[in-house]
């Protein structure tokens, strides 16, 4: 279904290639996830293979590629969408109609298939993906699970036989990423052939009929699920690259350097209610934040994670600092040192260029001090938008989903600085990633439906979850 | 009602807008253009919300012209020191606003009750280039996304600087100007994402393309369309006479009723 020979791509005024000699075969009914460092060109492939590049792009293209039968790049749109479906990240930005049924159908209005065909499978589709809501919806208000099983089924519709999927797992919980790889299984069983770009292997590990690594623009290693054993290459060449093997014995808890001691914030009743909503998105809580503290909030996606953190940083608290879940909302200098330096400037910190250095040392990006912000890679962006919050020096930070679009290691190492960093202060994060509220977090909080179901260290809180134990 | 005769009434409503000058002509105007809005399910705060922009838009615009009218002849209102208030440029003012204010009205009820994708439709069956039509649609799918996009960043701003009140008025405009680089580069990732989901969906500008719902225009859609149209038509047709007839290029006795009509009505 997939053949790509010798498949090369260079980005105009790169020096390298991104991509560079992957051959690479798939047959139909096989799910194939293809993981590696961020970075490494995985995605850049992926758009390879659905002809986005050829058309879109203005680099140069390597070797050949064909997509059931055709190559993508050559084909007319209405013809490809009968053959491969793509899936990029980001699912909210690739949302074009203002209902679920016109959202689904769009693949369909473009490959000319009749309205009654179409009036028909829209529900069908939606049935598949695990998504019979009112057709009529708008997809806006869906949440980020929802919109992902949304945009899969609309890359389906068409009925194509291929369907590639990037990072469809990144901002799931791990019901909703065990749900929708379960659907991809069945897809795969009933012929289509799957290929995934996916950083959270564990999660996938298990339904996947073959494991692609890459690793700096090439193939690097690959291994069939009948062959995949804790002795084979393959394990090694994920833990060399960063990414932890699914099996591998869960990393210690992060010490805390001193006990949580001393109250810092203290937040009586943290609630909140959107216009016309028929029930809190969260439910009065109240809330205490110690020195040396770092809270992991947990639960599924919707629970009211984000609105959590976004009630305790619209108390206007100068002490409290957050950094959004879309970090280039945080951006808006024109150089990242201008970025670090906004803050202790607008506090009249005499120690701005000591303060700079010093964060910017703690996240790794001392090289990127003279960059755009908006020009680095989005896994940078994130540690810039961390670092420009830390510089203000917050009494408490607060982190909306740090593990989205990031490898293990990067947020492995932003999550020690932190640790380091906020000795004396207290960060709250937001994570789907139950391994990173277990390592990272020394206190936990688990809310569902908007309401807060347990708090306690960790270990009581996850232990207590329906769904603990289940890779991030 | 078929999003082609929403948008062709829109479109008579432009051009009534234009032809009428008198305060009291555009005041009726205004209220009539009002009646779709108000037909719609706005919630109290969004119609707080439009009433007070509504209202900057009249004052500012009555204010300005009450200050610096220049034309001949003019009467003061009151004065205030140095500081002449105009009677004529209130009327003025308040005629330009009020036109504003009509279009605004009726431009908000097409948009705010016609889906974005309709909206689309109806513009490439009105034979409006692709592109043109393509990017209208977007721009208004996507003005309340970067409308909650520029509040976060100057939220994540706020949280990272002193509030806004301890700046001067330069520094704070400087730093509103800076806000938007984030959102400009987010709507350009938005932008790309969106033309790749749109080519992955087998989207071509060109090619055949089926609906699975059908525009469907009914005979009350022709009805409103005549009525309005005719409507629309005489009175633009009476200014146009009037014009003729104030500039000296054409004066036909036999209209001197509708002359003075349009001089005391419209």
């Amino acid at each position: 279904m997939i053949r790509a020979r010798g498949l090369g791509y260079r980005f105009p005024g790169a020096d390298h290639l991104a991509v560079q000699d992957v051959d690479l075969q798939l047959q139909a009914g096989e799910l194939c996830l293809l993981t590696g460092p961020t970075g490494c060109g995985k995605s850049t492939l992926l758009r390879l293979l659905a002809g986005l590049l050829q058309r879109h792009g203005s680099g140069e293209v390597q070797g050949e590629a064909s997509v059931a039968g055709v190559d993508p790049g050559r084909t007319p749109p209405s013809e490809r969408v009968r053959r491969l479906g793509f899936v990029g990240q980001e699912p909210s930005d690739q949302l074009i109609a203002g209902s679920l049924e016109d959202e689904v159908a769009f693949a369909m209005e473009s490959a000319g298939i009749p309205a009654e065909r179409m009036r028909a499978r829209v529900p069908e589709l939606l049935r598949r993906v695990g998504l019979e809501l009112d057709l009529g919806r708008d997809p806006r208000t869906l949440s980020g699970g929802q919109c992902q099983r949304l945009v899969v089924a609309a890359a389906l519709s068409a009925g194509a036989p291929v369907l590639l999927l990037d990072e469809p797992l990144a901002m799931l919980d791990p019901l909703g990423a065990r749900e929708l790889i379960a659907r991809l299984r069945q897809l795969a069983d009933e012929g289509t052939a799957v290929l995934m770009v996916e950083h959270r292997v564990a999660a996938c590990w298990e339904a996947a009929d073959r494991v692609l690594v890459m690793a700096e623009g090439r193939l690097v290693g690959q291994a069939t699920r009948a062959e995949l054993r804790p002795d084979h290459a393959v394990i090694g060449t994920l833990a060399a690259l960063g990414i932890r093997p699914p099996g591998a014995a869960a990393l210690d808890p992060i010490p805390t350097p001193s006990p949580p001691d001393g109250v810092l914030r203290s937040f009586p009743e943290l609630s909140w209610r959107y216009p016309g909503a028929a029930r809190p998105a969260l439910a009065p809580l109240s809330l205490e934040l110690r020195a040396g503290e770092r809270l992991a909030v947990c639960g599924p996606n919707g629970s009211g994670k984000s609105t959590l953190l976004h009630r305790l940083a619209a108390t206007a608290d100068p002490g409290i600092v957050a950094v959004p879940q879309d970090p280039d909302l945080s951006l808006f200098c024109s150089s990242v040192w201008e970025e670090l330096a906004y803050g202790p400037q607008e506090r009249r910190s005499g120690e701005v260029e000591r303060t700079v250095r010093r964060v910017a040392r703690a996240l790794s990006i001392e090289e990127l001090l003279d960059r755009a912000p908006q020009a680095l890679s989005r896994g940078q962006r994130l540690r810039v938008a961390v670092a420009a919050a830390l510089a203000c020096g917050p009494r408490v930070l607060l982190l909306d989903e740090p593990t989205a679009g990031q490898d293990h290691d990067q947020v492995e190492a932003m999550m020690t600085a932190l640790t380091e960093e906020l000795r004396e202060g207290a960060l709250v994060f937001a994570t789907h990633d139950l391994e990173l509220a277990r390592r990272f977090g020394n206190r936990a909080l688990r809310l569902r439906d908007g309401l807060c179901e347990q708090r306690g260290t960790p270990d009581e809180v996850l232990s207590g979850s329906p769904r603990a134990g289940e890779p991030g | 009602m078929d999003p082609r005769a929403r948008i062709l009434l829109v479109l008579f409503a432009g051009l009534l807008g234009l032809a009428l000058e008198r305060p009291l002509a555009l005041l009726i105007f205004a209220l009539a253009m009002a009646l779709p809005f108000m037909g719609l399910s706005i919630n109290k705060r969004e119609l707080a919300r439009a009433g007070l922009a509504l209202l900057s838009v009249i004052w500012g615009t009555v204010l300005s012209q009450a200050l610096f009218y220049s034309a001949e002849p003019r009467t003061p209102l009151f004065v205030l020191g140095p500081v002449v208030f105009w009677r004529e440029g209130v009327l003025w003012g308040l005629a330009q606003s009020l036109r504003l204010v009509g279009l605004l009205l009726v431009g908000l009820a097409l948009v705010r009750s016609t889906p974005v994708d309709r909206l689309y439709l109806a513009l490439v069956r009105l034979r409006l280039p692709f592109a043109v039509a393509l990017m209208a649609a977007t721009a208004l799918r996507f003005l309340p996304v970067i409308g909650e996009e520029l509040r976060l960043v100057r939220a994540a701003r706020a949280a990272r600087g002193r509030p806004i009140w301890a700046r001067s008025p330069l520094a704070w405009v400087r730093l509103e100007l800076r806000l938007l680089a984030p959102v400009v580069a987010r709507s350009w990732r938005r932008a790309s994402a969106l033309a790749e989901s749109l080519d992955a969906r087998g989207f071509d500008p060109v090619g055949p393309r089926g609906t699975l719902r059908p525009l469907v225009w009914r005979w009350t859609d022709s009805l409103l369309l005549v009525l309005s149209g005719t409507l629309t038509a005489a009175i633009v047709l009476a200014r146009l006479l009037y014009l003729l007839y104030t500039s000296e290029a054409l004066y036909i006795p036999a209209l001197r009723p509708l002359y003075a009509a349009v001089r005391a009505w419209m």
